[in-house]
């Protein structure tokens, strides 16, 4: 009985030391109504660091999703391949010099997901917990995996 | 009259595109604002005062707007005592990452410069290369053209190339430092023509490293008695050579750039040349972290008469001709930083001076 007790004790630890995201997807997302049909990983980054993206004569608008740490983690080693630092300094550095648009933060994950729903040319990502049920959303590829 | 003919332009053009912010939903219009905060201490021997740069407190002002192709772009830069409209460019995106802009902008042949700005929080270090000084921080190269400037940024595969060429209106010269073209206000002198480019190679076209070619010519009148008597010539023709690399392996970055002028004087007076460089290290540490050092040298600016122009006669080492600096930036929160340098300075007379700095910069919102 003990032993059984011990043995539940180390699978609840286990548990709990296991990431919030265990299992979880990060999704590249645009509205159900966008023309965009896909976008390989260098466009990405490219829109992600402020540089022009066009989908049929349209500019690309990127939209960043801080909601959670984690996602913001992931999203600068997987997407702009940058620390946090070096991210925010080379975004500014590109609006200082030739008046390039920076890509508007968002906090708040429903209001992200508004945003992206609106715009045809806006761009973002998400856990796909967050989306995967919402109609006005698409995903359009799955940028990290658990 | 001049003047307040300048005002209304600035405003109109201000109040035209501000305008459009009010579609800020719509696809092709947007806005910036920015302001780019520092805060400084300076202790130190050997130096009686801080230099131009060293205010306690400065702000940089910057505006953006974008409507379609359309663009303004201004930077208001304000210390204690100073204030001035660094930049008011109007551009036009020819292509996508091709823009043609009107107004006064900085010259493109610097390589420090064109990437820190006047924001303290975007460079590392807290100090900047002598040669990239300001011309009214007792910086002795033309940092700002009024004029035409063409930017381009283009792909080549994965690679990219990055040039910028600008032309205009050169600063006139006086006795201790330059006097750019202002956009609100007179311009008194004779201002000669400005040339400056720089052609860059990207080996990530979204990459943050490059390295580079640069050229300037600017052709400067003086435009007063103690500029003329020290020069010996009323006008004098300032070409600059450079080549520059700033270069990001892993969790290591590299800055150098290299620069030889050569200052053309009206005969019978000689021609001089001098030549000046730097290097820069910085090293990406745990807990958000970067160590900088940096090297700075120069060779024949003691023997130049158009250097010792700049010289502030309160006998302050205000132009260097060597440094060592070493120092720590902690990225402690977002967009906040707090950074402290330590440097060691030589003057071209020879004077010594070690220099201690802390530096709290941030930007907003």
């Amino acid at each position: 009985m003990k032993k059984l007790a011990a043995n539940l004790c180390l699978v609840l630890l286990l548990g709990t030391a296991t990431p919030v995201f265990a299992g979880e997807e990060l999704v590249l997302i645009v509205s159900a109504g966008s023309a965009i049909d896909d976008l390989d990983s260098s466009e990405v980054r490219k829109l992600f660091l402020g540089l022009t993206v066009e989908r049929n004569g349209h500019r690309l608008h990127p939209l960043l999703n801080e909601s959670d740490a984690e996602l913001k983690e992931i999203f600068l080693q997987n997407i702009v391949s940058m620390s946090d630092s070096t991210y925010d300094r080379y975004v500014l550095q590109l609006s200082l010099r030739q008046g390039h648009t920076q890509p508007v933060v968002y906090r708040r994950n429903a209001q992200l997901i508004n945003s992206v729903a609106a715009d045809m040319a806006a761009v973002s990502y998400a856990w796909r917990k967050d989306v995967g049920h919402d109609g006005r959303i698409r995903i359009l590829r799955v940028v990290w995996h658990d | 009259m001049t003047r307040s003919w300048r005002a209304r332009l600035f405003a109109a053009l201000l109040t035209a595109f501000a305008a459009h912010t009010a579609f800020a939903g719509h696809e092709q219009s947007s806005s910036e604002f920015e302001v780019f905060l520092a805060t400084e201490a300076l202790a130190g021997a050997g130096q009686p005062h801080p230099r131009d740069d060293d205010a306690w407190f400065n702000a940089d002002v910057i505006f953006g707007l974008t409507h379609d192709k359309f663009r303004v772009f201004g930077e208001f830069y304000v210390v204690p005592g100073e204030h001035e409209l660094q930049r008011f460019q109007v551009g036009y995106e020819l292509v996508p990452e091709t823009l043609l802009w009107l107004g006064r902008f900085q010259q493109p042949a610097s390589a420090w410069n064109t990437e820190n700005h006047h924001g303290r929080y975007l460079q590392t270090s807290i100090t900047r290369p002598s040669i990239e000084d300001w011309e009214d921080e007792e910086g002795f190269l033309p940092q700002h053209i009024a004029g035409a400037l063409i930017e381009s940024r283009r792909q080549l595969g994965s690679d990219g190339l990055l040039m910028s060429a600008g032309i205009g209106a050169a600063p006139s010269l006086s006795s201790d430092r330059y006097q750019p073209v202002t956009l609100v206000d007179n311009n008194p002198g004779r201002h000669g023509r400005a040339l400056a480019a720089k052609i860059a190679y990207l080996p990530d076209y979204a990459g943050t490293s490059s390295a580079g070619l640069l050229w300037g010519r600017d052709q400067l009148f003086v435009r007063d008695p103690i500029a003329l008597a020290s020069l010996q010539s009323n006008h004098a023709t300032l070409t600059i050579y450079g080549a520059y690399a700033d270069w990001s392996v892993a969790q290591w970055r590299f800055i150098g750039a290299g620069y030889y002028v050569y200052v053309d004087l009206d005969s019978p007076t000689r021609d001089q040349s001098f030549v000046s460089g730097y290097v820069q290290a910085e090293r990406q540490l745990p807990h958000r972290l970067t160590a900088f050092a940096r090297i700075e040298d120069s060779s024949r600016m003691q023997d130049s008469t158009y250097v010792a122009l700049f010289k502030d006669h309160s006998g302050d080492i205000d132009i260097t001709a060597r440094r060592a600096a070493a120092g720590l930036r902690w990225d402690y929160a977002r967009r906040q930083a707090l950074s402290c340098e330590f440097s060691h300075v030589v003057s071209l007379q020879q004077r010594r001076a070690y220099e201690l700095r802390l530096q709290w910069s941030a930007v907003v919102p």
